[in-house]
């Protein structure tokens, strides 16, 4: 199976008035297509950071980090923005929808940045499809925190991305809330055949993955499939 | 996915990218985000337009009433007659032209004779303005529907009608030729030009070409020709420039600027102030411009995150941020020229009592100017802020803290201080305002930084010990140094920049009603005897009409400084220009048409033969509006042989203290020392002379006396009888002239008036927008502070002394940068004489106290009034 993600001795090092201080160190991880993997830990392990990196929102120390057979250490921001439009979408604890657009307006955006024509209809499909159709021309202010985060949903599956990132998406919502999202984003997930990556605090969510990983302290301490525990 | 959609996605359409431009436009206006940026915008598009507007128009419209004054645009004027060439190439370049000559002769009738000021006009004349007449003597005037008498009429004014004691229809003559007075002519335009010979009486206006039958022009009259031009200013330009190279120099095209020392002085500082009003109107626009978009693109982060995130290149981000940009510009080109084009209206609207002529209609350049200085105005203060959002890292979508770096990089600045040093220059055209203005600017800015610095570190020390809400407040400052730092120095730049402008104008309108008040003389009385000056005086007083000293007038000649033979004033003058055209300094000269008023009478050595002629006196007081500037007057006991001169021609003549003079008075050589030099108001409508000699010196010499008077009303038709009384007298009538020139001061005083209301209110938008820029950090910090318990009444409280102790700190720096300020434009710019003004020391910080903390605390009086529940969601969100 071919990678989607893949990590090669990966360091995040960043210098404080302390000195240096090593946030990732050593990282080696390889995620195939269509799998879906939590990465888990405590606050301050490295999870963002990591979640960052393979995402392209921030440049490694030292090693190497494929996205989609690209490597994004060799690349700039201009070529990892277009790679990002591309291949890769995301979910935020925070939704990140900009407060100036409607909830269609905010679906539509990718699906415009791609020269789509049909930007409207599909991301009105989108929309019925996370069951927000009575809601498009609200904007985000007027939305709750779940509706809001079904709207990051569907803007993040309305790129046709290969790959999903998403960073504590439940974080910001209450159970019930959260599990309806996250039921959402995993049958979502199946239906497009995406690769998903999620960062979170959450066990109950982590366990919905086929995969986890524990960052301890910014190195990987255990890496299991579901039904399997391998330690490293 | 595929390699067609991938590059797709590569070559994200311009048209995609202004559909999100747009919508993020719209949005952000609808959600209040732009409205500032807008008005600021709007504001300096306003601004400029207005006044440009204005200025256009009514620099034309002044340009127009001053060329009645000349009655034509452009004047030549000599005592030969010049070559008709000259009359010829004009009409060959398309402007209209006209002549006249002017004399001084008698005319009779069967009862009486008297001296009259004659002009013989060209079918043409007037080129610009309007002869008035009537129909009898001090009858309702209207304007003549021809130019001026037809052969063999004379049109007089009043007065001549009972010195000779005749009628309208009635004959008189003048040399050898008899006319019909068919009018009474009640003003020419021009009536104030020319020298005293030219209005040594009452005028009588005659046709041309009846001129050669009178024979009263022979060799040696002293007749003044004068050539009238009128047309294109262009035209005018390339003609002057002809004139002046075909004839190497020796006719010379004068316009009003040129024949008016006072029209001239008001409109050169008017100019000077309305442009210097604009300046700081535009320049406060785009310091709200620069805060407002500053704000603006430091809410815009996110926006730019999220985009990076979705895939947009930092390209394409700034092509959308460039694209709300033109679309603001766009908005208040059109919108701030509207409102500029209503301002101007406003300001006629409110100058229409003032303003009596018609104004010419508008050209486009205004609007081009206005929009022009919006381009300026965007390239410099508000695409830096906006076009650092492409710096905006992807991942601050997972950091929030990753926000600052991109604005803290000197590129605002140095755009900013290029686009404002772009606009001075470009507004003022002239090099040493921009000086004034940016080493003010910049040393001000520098010594504040400083300043203000110290000040908040000791004020905020002192507040420490204080109560809690002053411990909350000067907690605050101390917290936002830098923040606060910052706005001191712009608080206090838009304080200074107001109380500049104010000064200024109060100054300059206080200068103007200084120059000519209520009751500024309007007559001059001439080559009066001394025999006569006891009999005058009585008669001027048991009339109650108000005059001054009689002084002794005399031509006298400088042939020699030191022994060496003196030269011309004009030879050091590389322009070739009198000193000083005022009127009075005319009209007690017996020439001052021709090229140079040197008299080519006597050939002295070696030199060209010129001796310049010019009016001299004695006096034991030093007139009014004389100022000694170096040596002693000797005042009462006064030794013969001393002479006092006039600072500026001193120094043409390159004199100095002690210097030994020899003059040639008639035929007697006087020799005197310099023992002191004056400054001297020449436009203050006094008799003003070059050189005062000590009583006892000229004694010998014969002389004539001058003196001013002021007629009012009424008193005018005294004139008659006077002239009867006293037939030898001359008297220049100046009355007409002053109140011309009155009009003119008090319009250009009222637009200085609006033009600082202008500013007024663009320096309320910076506060305004300064104070914006700290509002989401306050709504943090308040909302934190009101969950953690602090009462409204305290937060309140603490905001109000945070603003007033801001405030009070602007406007004490900002008084101490407007006085150097102002005395720097007041010496360079506007030659007027510099004296502290004690009361803005208590104003300047009073108003920036009461202003910044009434603006402050209503600006921020949301912070309180939301829930802080609201606020903290809203900002974790």
């Amino acid at each position: 199976m071919t990678s989607m993600v893949e990590a090669r001795h990966l360091c995040k090092r960043v210098t404080t008035s302390e000195g240096e201080l090593v946030i990732l160190s050593d990282i080696n991880l390889s995620i195939s297509a269509a799998e879906t993997v939590a990465i888990v830990g405590a606050s301050g392990s490295g999870k963002s950071t990591l979640l960052g990196l393979m995402a392209g929102l921030d440049s490694a120390s030292s090693g190497d980090m494929l996205l989609d057979g690209q490597n994004l250490s060799t690349m700039d921001e201009e070529q990892r923005a277009r790679l990002r439009g591309q291949s890769v979408g995301f979910v935020f604890q925070s939704f990140q929808l900009l407060p100036s657009l409607t909830a269609l307006e905010n679906v539509m955006l990718p699906i415009e940045l791609k020269n789509d024509r049909n930007a409207r209809q599909k991301a009105a499909q989108l929309l019925q499809r996370v069951g927000l159709e009575a809601r498009v021309t609200h904007y985000p202010n007027q939305l709750s925190g779940g509706e809001q985060q079904r709207v990051a949903i569907a803007r993040a599956f309305a790129s046709q991305a290969k790959i999903l990132f998403a960073d504590e998406p439940t974080g910001n919502l209450d159970t019930t809330t959260g599990a309806k999202v996250i039921d959402l984003l995993f049958s979502l997930n199946k239906e497009y055949g995406t690769t998903l990556v999620l960062v979170t605090h959450d066990d109950r969510l982590a366990q919905r993955c086929g995969r986890l990983v524990r960052l301890v302290a910014g190195e990987i301490t255990e890496d299991v499939v579901a039904g399997d525990a391998v330690h490293v | 996915m595929s390699e067609q959609s991938a590059s797709a996605f590569n070559t994200v359409s311009v048209r995609t990218l202004i559909g999100v431009a747009l919508r993020l436009l719209w949005r952000d206006w609808r959600g209040g985000e732009l409205r500032l940026l807008l008005l600021a915008m709007i504001m300096a598009v306003t601004s400029v337009s207005g006044i440009a507007l204005f200025t256009d128009r009514l620099e034309r419209a002044l340009l127009q009433e001053s060329a009645n004054m000349l009655a034509a645009d452009r004047v030549l004027g000599a005592r030969e007659q010049p070559p008709r060439e000259l009359l010829s190439e004009a009409e060959q370049r398309g402007l209209s032209t006209a002549e006249y000559i002017a004399f001084a002769s008698m005319v009779f009738s069967d009862q009486g004779n008297l001296l009259i000021a004659a002009k013989a006009v060209s079918d043409a004349y007037p080129l610009r303005g309007d002869l008035q007449v009537a129909d009898e003597a001090f009858g309702v005037a209207y304007v003549a529907d021809q130019g001026g008498p037809a052969r063999g009429e004379v049109w007089v004014e009043s007065r001549v009608l009972p010195s000779l004691d005749i009628n309208i229809g009635d004959t008189v003559f003048l040399g050898d030729s008899e006319f019909t007075v068919s009018r009474v002519l009640v003003q020419e335009p021009d009536r104030q030009q020319g020298g005293m010979m030219e209005n040594a009486g009452p005028r009588l206006l005659m046709h041309m070409d009846d001129v050669p039958a009178t024979n009263v022009i022979q060799p040696g009259s002293r007749v003044t020709y004068r050539y009238l031009f009128a047309g294109e200013q262009s035209a005018l330009e390339d003609y002057t420039t002809w004139v002046r190279n075909q004839f190497d120099g020796q006719y010379r095209l004068r316009d009003v600027r040129d024949e008016s020392a006072e029209v001239s002085e008001a409109l050169n500082r008017g100019e000077s102030f309305l442009l210097l009003g604009s300046l700081f109107a535009v320049l406060l626009a785009g310091v709200a411009i620069a805060l407002t978009a500053r704000r603006y693109s430091e809410r815009h982060f996110d926006y730019a995150a999220i985009l990076k995130t979705l895939g947009c290149t930092s390209n394409q981000i700034s092509i959308i941020y460039f694209c709300i940009l033109l679309a603001v510009l766009l908005l208040a080109v059109i919108v701030g020229s509207i409102a500029g084009w209503g301002l101007h209206m406003l300001i006629l609207n409110l100058l229409q009592s003032v303003i009596p002529i018609s104004l010419p209609p508008a050209s486009g350049l205004p609007f081009v100017v206005g929009a022009l200085t919006a381009l300026i105005c965007l390239f410099a203060f508000a695409l830096p802020p906006l076009l650092a959002l492409k710096h905006t890292s992807p991942l601050r979508v997972l950091r929030k803290d990753l926000a600052d770096a991109p604005l803290s990089t000197a590129l605002p600045y140095v755009f900013g201080i290029a686009g404002g040093l772009v606009l001075v220059i470009w507004y003022s055209q002239d090099l040493l305002i921009t000086a004034i203005l940016v080493a003010a600017v910049s040393s001000v800015a520098v010594a504040l930084s400083a300043l203000s610095y110290l000040l908040l570190r000791s004020g905020t020390a002192a507040g420490m010990r204080a109560g809690s809400a002053w411990m909350l407040a000067m907690s605050a400052v101390r917290r936002r140094r830098r923040q606060s730092v910052l706005q001191v120095l712009v608080f206090s730049l838009t304080i200074m920049s107001l109380l500049t402008l104010g000064l200024l104008r109060t100054d300059l309108i206080a200068d103007w009603q200084a120059q000519l008040p209520e009751n500024t003389p309007n007559h001059f009385m001439m080559n009066i005897r001394s025999d006569q000056v006891a009999g005058m005086e009585d008669y001027l007083r048991d009339n109650d009409i108000q005059s001054n000293p009689f002084y002794p007038m005399m031509s006298a000649g400088l042939l020699r400084v030191n022994g060496e033979t003196a030269p011309l004033p004009w030879d050091n003058d590389e322009e070739g220009n009198n000193a000083s055209s005022s009127v009075t300094e005319r009209s007690a000269e017996s020439s001052q048409d021709d090229a140079s008023d040197a008299d080519a009478a006597e050939n002295d050595g070696n030199r060209s033969g010129r001796v310049e002629n010019r009016q001299v006196t004695y006096t034991a007081q030093l007139p009014p509006d004389n100022e000694l500037v170096a040596g002693s007057w000797w005042g009462s006991d006064a030794r013969p042989g001393e002479v006092s001169v006039e600072l500026d021609y001193a120094n043409r003549l390159r004199l100095e203290l002690g210097d030994e003079l020899v003059f040639r008075l008639g035929q007697q050589e006087v020799t005197v020392t310099v023992t002191s030099f004056r400054t001297v108001r020449w436009d203050n409508m006094q008799p003003n002379f070059f050189f005062i000699f000590s009583p006892g010196t000229l004694d010998s010499i014969g002389s004539t006396y001058l003196s001013t008077l002021l007629l009012q009303g009424e008193q005018k038709v005294l004139l008659n009888d006077l002239l009867r009384t006293y037939p030898t007298i001359v008297v220049l009538e100046v009355d007409a002239l002053i109140e011309q020139i009155q009009t003119i001061i008090a319009q250009v005083s009222s637009a200085v008036e609006l033009i600082a209301v202008l500013v007024l209110i663009a320096g309320a938008l910076v506060l305004l927008s300064c104070v914006n820029a700290t509002l989401d950090e306050r709504f943090r910090e308040n909302a934190i502070l009101r969950t953690l318990g602090a009462g409204r009444k305290l937060i309140m409280t603490s905001l109000l002394i945070e603003f007033a102790f801001i405030g009070l700190l602007a406007g004490l720096i900002a008084t101490l940068g407007a006085e150097i300020s102002v005395y720097y434009l007041q010496v360079e710019v506007f030659q007027q004489e510099f004296f502290p003004h004690y009361w803005v020391w208590i104003v300047g910080p009073l108003a920036g106290t009461l202003i910044i903390a009434s603006l402050g605390v209503n600006a921020t009086r949301r912070v309180v009034s939301t829930s802080p529940l609201a606020v903290l969601r809203n900002l974790s969100a």
